[in-house]
């Protein structure tokens, strides 16, 4: 059967005109794996998005093409969505102090201001 | 690519308002706030139901757009002239996969299943773009689908992508650094024929013609006619009116259409030098309807062709499906 | 026959089947089985596309060839040199797919001989395409081993796609007559029926693999006379349509 498309590529293929319904089944569409690229050696492995497959292998290789076809990628891995474990939206709060606590930082210690003073005071002295 | 003014299901005040009954009002008071001072909602966020629904409506004609997308512009990937052209159609091409991919994915962060929305584009319930509705009638026709339409997508996108739902903004990201390149290869193809022989040109000139209403048509009903839609704007859902998006488009892009001694098939069309706003006839807007409601050139081809390939696909997924799979929706 | 003559013969021939399959396999872009395929194979079809070009390229700089894209689509059927594999309409997927598994590990054999070619422009390139040329082949081996441990149906469509290409891909491996003899004897290439040898124990392992039936080598007749000019009724109808556009006016610039 012929169809009066534009496309040639569509003439060839057997089109269904009956306008018959067309359903994908639950699940057709397999298992959604998150997928990381690392965009040179040395560098993380960035979370980038995900692909959908049936399994890991299938994964990787469809990842190699939707998120390394483009740019610099030399790695990539895939982790099922369902084994990443996340602290829910409203956790965000057990980080909220974390600025607070400059002990653990280095913007807390003031080396340079104790340095200037104990200068300031020697030089005091001597004169 | 895609032109999202239209797509808009504007939430009745009504309905609305229902649905914010259920709505915690503290949940719903601090989730604005957030929004308000610019930051982004995550999937696993509070988020009010109404919020969800016209996300999950917007990203996903949004991703059947570029899936539809990908078929005018097949339609001359065997015929594409030389091997830059061949191998820069396909890839374009395919990138419209990868997009609606990356679509698909964002829209099922907020809980409806790719299944389901692959199943409501072919049964005719979620839409997509009008402008895939039109055939690309000649060589000329993919490089004005190239140049202007991906254009328009291009304004539509970047508006989009200041948004505040996160894994959409995300998607959008990647999208519109690929849609630099959907631009420039246009651009290239169609100056090639502007630039080349009288037949070439006139090729050029008549397919400009055919595609301007439907270009005009992209962004949607002027604002005057549309449903207002303060919430959606106030919830960063949309990010520009219609009519905003149509006049940056046509600011940028008619004075390089004129520039190449081309013509545009609208005696109107000019920039009042007061306002800065473009001057242009109001396109069909019962023809849109018309198209949006299937009765367009190629609804029904671009759908049967839709449906033969989920037809023969199936025996694929199917034979590596895994019932026993523990599936999980994306996580980002 | 001079060895110019020879190389142009070879390289030919090696290009074609690349343009042409890649044109069959980009009739699927954006009619793929799930979208993540649908953008792998059309990478891989970009590909191929591209690998012909550079061997047409190479013909032009180095052997006095003509301008790649007239000479891709502009000539005569009878003028392309392509194995009768490549110009069969992409049936369904599992055709597509065993046809895609057969073709690439042949060219991956002889990429993998090319790199110590006496003609030298072949090195660099053949070296340059490894990687690419790698994926293809981890892609076709990782279908046609879960396709055909997933299910009696399809295996069963594995099993018969295998059947009709085994024969199609023998022309793959056309001997090539003076031709071949000069380029084997000039160190270009280790020849025909060496690299069918190389290819049968690389595609062996993996259909085996898989639980598929070869089709005797003796027992099956290849399809050749594809490098000779002779092709099947599929290629004409191809050529046109691929040539559309560039014919109206092959001296413009598109």
């Amino acid at each position: 059967m012929e169809n009066q498309s534009l496309d040639p590529r569509v003439n060839r293929l057997q089109l269904n005109p009956s306008g018959e319904a067309v359903t994908v089944q639950d699940g057709e569409n397999w298992n959604v794996f998150e997928v990381f690229h690392q965009e040179k050696r040395g560098a993380h492995h960035e979370h980038v998005g995900c692909v959908h497959a049936p399994n890991a292998q299938m994964a990787l290789i469809f990842a190699k093409e939707q998120f390394g076809r483009r740019k610099k990628c030399v790695n990539i891995w895939v982790v099922r969505s369902a084994d990443i474990l996340a602290f829910s939206a409203e956790d965000e709060d057990m980080f909220a102090n974390n600025l607070e606590k400059t002990y653990r930082d280095a913007s807390g210690f003031k080396v340079m201001e104790k340095i200037n003073k104990y200068r300031k005071s020697t030089r005091h002295d001597e004169e | 690519m895609y032109g999202g003014g239209y797509i808009f299901d504007e939430p009745n005040k009504r309905q609305l308002n229902e649905e914010q009954l259920h709505d915690d009002p503290e949940k719903l008071a601090d989730f604005e706030a957030r929004i308000a001072r610019g930051e982004k909602i995550e999937p696993g966020d509070w988020m009010p139901s109404e919020y969800r629904r016209q996300l999950i409506r917007l990203i996903e004609q949004h991703a059947h757009s570029e899936i539809m997308g990908a078929l005018p512009e097949g339609t001359w990937i065997t015929r594409a002239p030389g091997f830059k052209r061949k191998l820069a159609l396909i890839a374009k091409v395919q990138d419209e996969i990868g997009h609606g991919q990356l679509l698909y994915n964002a829209a099922e962060t907020l809980g409806k299943s790719r299944e389901a929305m692959i199943n409501d584009l072919l049964s005719g319930k979620s839409k997509y773009s009008n402008v895939f509705n039109y055939p690309a009638e000649t060589w000329a026709d993919v490089t004005v689908i190239g140049f202007l339409i991906d254009a328009a997508a291009i304004v539509n996108q970047v508006a989009n992508a200041k948004g505040s739902y996160g894994p959409y903004c995300r998607a959008l990201e990647r999208i519109c650094y690929e849609e630099s390149f959907h631009l420039k290869q246009g651009h290239d193809a169609f100056i090639e024929l502007a630039t080349g022989t009288p037949a070439q040109r006139a090729m050029l000139q008549d397919a400009l013609n055919r595609w301007w209403q439907p270009i005009m048509h992209f962004f949607g009903p002027p604002d005057k006619s549309s449903v207002h839609s303060e919430k959606l704007m106030q919830w960063k859902v949309k990010m520009a009116s219609n009519d905003d998006m149509r006049n940056q488009f046509l600011d940028t892009y008619v004075p390089k259409i004129w520039d190449l001694g081309l013509t545009l098939p609208d005696e109107k069309l000019r920039k009042d030098p007061d306002t800065g706003k473009w001057e242009y006839s109001d396109p069909d807007w019962d023809l849109f309807k018309k198209v949006i409601n299937g009765g367009g050139p190629c609804n029904q081809e671009r759908l049967n062709v839709r449906k033969w390939a989920e037809t023969h696909g199936r025996w694929v997924r199917k034979a590596l499906m895994n019932p026993k799979d523990r599936i999980a929706a994306p996580v980002a | 026959m001079t060895k110019n003559n020879a190389l142009i013969y070879m390289l030919t021939a090696m290009a074609d089947d690349a343009l042409i399959l890649g044109h069959r396999n980009s009739e699927w872009t954006g009619l793929g089985p799930v979208m993540e395929e649908d953008i792998a194979f059309s990478s891989m079809a970009q590909d191929k596309i591209g690998h012909a070009w550079a061997l047409y390229r190479i013909q032009q700089e180095d052997l006095g060839g003509g301008d790649p894209d007239q000479f891709a689509f502009l000539r005569n059927e009878k003028d392309y040199r392509c194995c009768h594999l490549v110009e069969q309409p992409n049936g369904e997927y599992d055709f597509s797919l065993m046809r895609h598994f057969l073709f690439d590990h042949a060219e991956a054999i002889r990429y993998e001989q090319l790199q110590q070619s006496s003609f030298a422009p072949l090195q660099p390139l053949a070296r340059k395409l490894k990687g690419e040329i790698k994926y293809h082949t981890l892609h076709a081996n990782a279908w046609i081993t879960q396709l055909c441990r997933a299910g009696e149906e399809s295996y069963a469509r594995m099993q018969s796609a295998l059947n009709a290409c085994f024969p199609l891909a023998l022309g793959l491996f056309e001997p090539g007559g003076e031709a071949e003899d000069l380029l084997v004897a000039e160190k270009v290439y280790p020849g025909e029926k060496a690299l069918q040898q190389l290819w049968m124990d690389r595609i062996y392992a993996i259909l085996s693999a898989a639980a598929l039936n070869l089709p005797g080598e003796h027992a099956v007749q290849p399809a050749y006379g594809g490098r000779k000019g002779c092709h099947t009724v599929h290629l004409q109808p191809l050529l046109e349509e691929m040539g559309n556009v560039f014919r109206t006016d092959p001296a413009a610039t598109w």
